[in-house]
């Protein structure tokens, strides 16, 4: 194919031309999207709950016997340290 | 058979490769040397140049049958990935896992920018013309400008097949060069104010616009520019991996695997094609020069738009982000955002650069699917299943036989 310079100056024009119109069109595109489906944030995620174990029956039962297992090992009063939270695996 | 020792090694001595080893064969191991050396000891685009210059160590030893040119040889089948447009597009489908479009999404506008940088393209075009290449070919090494190695690859195959070896390299080797190519050009056209203009932060953009964005643009710019659906398609591929939020096996895939994999493939393919007789000419160092200009200019284009949208927003665009409209991701965004960082240490235009950054993914794609509208010879595209037929064979009797099997089940 033969090439002048005034050929691809035209080329050169038309493309960048085409180039602008796509991008353009996306431009208004995209804030179309934006403008009909926005943002919503996600909801919160729930509070944490500190102290719902030791409300428990059941699980006061393993604090208390926890707490005398550990008084006894390390040779202090129940009532020197207090368990917060037990995990389970 | 007559066994003689100096007979024997006569002839061990002339099956070696020094008795077919050229001038033009020694010139080439030392540029592929010189590419190895770059990529390990410069860092210059490693992932890629390393294989590369490997390609090119390999195709270059006589009598190895590595040149993308041996019929039969391992590069050769490899090189058919690039002949018949298979691995840049997948490469495209990895840098689509890889991209984000919030940024985009969120300054639209910023799209302008993507399109501005391509008057490098543009430009060298021009300028390939000027220095004797014609039309398809100056199209071919215009793309350079477009900072997308990929797309570079992708277009090269199609309308200069005979030059994809120096686009290749230059491509590569330029993109590399971005942080020290771009810095210069950026603060002589911008004045101190404009490169401290701060920019206020981006508003979160729905998951929806993120899922339906891809598939929009599929369908706006491949109905256009229909050329350019198998880069532009499988880069919204896999964006849509990886926003649907569905897929999160091929997302990862996509992103790491596959893309290292075919990168090796065509980053060898590439490599295998620098042989003398393609390399070793005076069109090699014209591309050398002409990718400096598409740079250069692609850059400055993206400045001088962002100067302007500068103006027309009232000072509220730094026109720094305007580089990264070169594609080159997100290199090309690092180097707005550390010359906005010298000017104001306070100022952090990296995600606002991200914007522009992508949208010269989707320019340089566009750019390249204007190319091959203007340029790309319907004739020579082939039938897919013709082109691979010598490859793959003909898989009718593989049809036949499971219908075979299909029927004897039947009865």
């Amino acid at each position: 194919m033969e090439a002048s310079v005034s050929a691809a100056v035209s080329v050169s024009a038309l493309a960048m031309s085409v180039i602008f119109m796509v991008l353009i069109i996306l431009i208004f595109t995209i804030k179309l999207l934006v403008k009909l489906i926005p943002y919503e944030a996600p909801p919160a995620p729930p509070a944490r709950k500190v102290s719902a174990a030791s409300s428990q029956p059941e699980q006061d039962d393993q604090v208390a016997a926890i707490t005398a297992s550990l008084a006894a090992h390390m040779g202090k009063r129940p009532d020197e340290f207090r368990i917060v939270n037990i995990q389970s695996r | 058979m007559e066994f003689s020792f100096s007979s024997s090694a006569s002839k061990i001595v002339h099956s070696t490769a020094f008795t077919s080893l050229e001038s033009g064969d020694a010139l080439m191991i030392g540029v592929a040397c010189l590419l190895v050396y770059l990529a390990i000891w410069k860092k210059f685009e490693p992932l890629l140049l390393l294989p590369m210059g490997f390609g090119c160590l390999l195709a270059n030893v006589p009598m190895s049958m590595m040149a993308s040119t041996d019929t039969g040889g391992l590069l050769n089948f490899f090189y058919q990935g690039i002949k018949h447009e298979v691995l840049p597009p997948i490469i495209f489908m990895g840098v689509g896992a890889l991209t984000d479009f919030g940024p985009l999404l969120a300054n639209p506008t910023t799209l302008l920018l993507g399109a501005a940088a391509q008057i490098g393209v543009y430009m060298t075009l021009i300028g390939a013309v000027f220095l004797g290449f014609n039309m398809q070919e100056a199209s071919a090494i215009g793309i350079i400008g477009g900072a997308d190695g990929p797309t570079s690859i992708f277009l090269a195959s199609k309308l200069a097949p005979h030059l994809l070896a120096p686009i290749a390299v230059a491509a590569y080797s330029y993109m590399s060069l971005v942080p020290l190519i771009q810095p210069p050009i950026m603060r002589l056209l911008t004045t101190e104010k404009e490169r401290k203009v701060k920019m206020e932060q981006l508003k979160p953009i729905s998951q929806t616009v993120k899922i339906i964005f891809p598939v929009a643009v599929t369908i706006v710019c491949c109905l256009m520019l229909p050329g350019v659906t198998p880069l532009l398609g499988m880069f919204m591929l896999g964006n849509m991996f990886r926003e649907s939020g569905v897929t999160a096996r091929l997302h990862e895939t996509a992103e790491t695997h596959l893309i290292n994999i075919v990168t090796i493939f065509l980053a060898l393919a590439v490599g295998s094609s620098m042989t003398a007789e393609s390399f070793l000419r005076l069109e090699t160092l014209k591309i050398i020069a002409l990718g400096l200009l598409a740079f250069a200019f692609a850059t400055a284009g993206g400045v001088i738009f962002g100067r302007i949208m500068c103006k027309l927003s009232g000072g509220r665009v730094n026109p720094l982000i305007g580089s990264a409209g070169v594609s080159a991701v997100p290199m090309a965004a690092r180097v707005s955002q550390k010359v906005g960082a010298e000017e104001d240490s306070s100022n952090f235009l990296l995600m606002h650069a991200m914007g522009p950054n992508v949208a010269g993914v989707i320019g340089s794609a566009v750019a390249a699917g204007v190319f091959l509208s203007l340029f790309g010879d319907a004739s020579t595209s082939m039938d897919t299943h013709a082109a691979l037929a010598p490859i793959i064979g003909n898989p009718e009797p593989g049809m036949q036989a499971v219908a075979t099997v299909v029927e004897a089940i039947k009865q």
